[in-house]
């Protein structure tokens, strides 16, 4: 293919409308990625958060609801004192139950991970004394009912300390997720900079590679015509490109010969009709 | 067309409206002949003679680059 200027102008702006478009490409591709760590990032540490703080609540409940069970079984009844507070207690120890095995799956690290798990063992230890004290309450035998009662409320403090521990994990989950997102926010910043600098630098540099392509040999032409219109045939003339500008330079030298020609012939001529000699031509 | 036509023909992208004019000079001023009598046998006289000419009044690369064209012609 001939590098004519019409090519030229096609290619490099072909060039430079690819070059826009893949820095378009990358920064859109750049902001779907942030997006998504964001989202992700976000839903992660948001929901365990939600998670440790539900786990609290109903364990804190579940323990008031025992608390009372254990204080009323007495006067009500067993049956009575079940329906009233011990149902409830089991429905709060199953949301526990389900929301611990919830955070253990979704925990993004180990260490968050092994401190929901740790609320899965104490949460069976609890609902293993609690049936003890339940059932040691509805009995008869007071030394055997202090003794598991003693034992229930260890065990209470233990799962309480461990969602507490739950609770902090799942703040920080929240926290890391802010910062993943700053870091993302970051990253892609300095990927779209980056970019957008590089395509810029090349995009420059397109522009002056393309000018120069088309404006060197102009110049000359130009510098050549002036010089010729004052008189000085005694300049070459250079054909820098093989393009339309070329051409030109070559019709420009075909006519500065001529003229050339021309003037020596008629000096010739003039020098013959004095002197009856030849001239150089 | 005659070898004179095509000498034109050659020289023509090389001397453009001073084609003739140097051509027939060539050919009645050294090779003391009218133009339209130009010969195959005269033709590297009259290339020797335009490389010169010619490299007066334009480059001499391009000025041998005629002459060595117009020695070929046949």
């Amino acid at each position: 293919m001939k590098l004519t200027i019409r090519n030229k102008l096609i290619s490099g702006y072909t060039c430079l409308l690819i070059l826009m478009a893949a820095v378009a490409g990358i920064g859109v591709y750049s902001l779907a990625t942030l997006k998504r760590d964001a989202h992700d990032a976000t839903a992660i540490g948001g929901r365990l958060n939600s998670i440790a703080i539900e786990i609290q609540v109903h364990n804190l409940e579940a323990q008031r609801r025992v608390k009372s069970y254990l204080a009323e079984v007495g006067k009500l009844g067993p049956e009575k004192a079940r329906s009233l507070y011990l149902e409830e207690a089991d429905f709060e120890i199953h949301e526990i139950e389900s929301l611990s095995a919830k955070a253990v799956l979704i925990a993004p690290d180990v260490e968050k991970r092994a401190k929901f798990a740790k609320i899965v063992d104490s949460l069976a230890i609890y609902k293993q004394a609690l049936g003890a004290a339940v059932q040691a309450a509805e009995g008869s035998d007071t030394g055997k009912q202090a003794e598991s009662i003693a034992k229930y409320e260890a065990a209470a403090d233990t799962l309480h300390d461990d969602a507490e521990d739950g609770e902090v994990a799942g703040r920080d989950a929240s926290e890391a997720s802010e910062n993943d997102i700053a870091r993302t926010s970051q990253r892609a910043e300095s990927i779209s900079l980056g970019i957008s600098l590089a395509g810029l630098v090349l995009g420059i540099g397109m522009s002056i590679a393309l000018i120069r392509a088309i404006l060197r040999p102009v110049d000359h032409l130009k510098e050549v015509a002036e010089s010729v219109s004052m008189g000085n045939l005694q300049i070459a003339v250079k054909r820098y490109s093989d393009d339309e500008i070329g051409d030109l330079s070559d019709s420009f030298a075909r006519m500065l010969t001529a003229v050339k020609y021309f003037r020596m012939e008629a000096e010739s001529v003039q020098e013959e009709a004095l002197h009856g000699q030849g001239g150089a031509l | 067309m005659t070898l004179y036509e095509k000498a034109i023909v050659l020289s023509k992208p090389y001397l453009g409206p001073a084609t003739e004019s140097f051509i027939d000079r060539q050919c009645k001023t050294r090779l003391k002949i009218e133009p339209p009598q130009l010969m195959t046998s005269q033709l590297a006289e009259l290339s020797k003679w335009v490389g010169v000419g010619a490299g007066l009044i334009m480059d001499q690369t391009k000025a041998n680059e005629l002459s060595a064209k117009l020695a070929a012609l046949r």
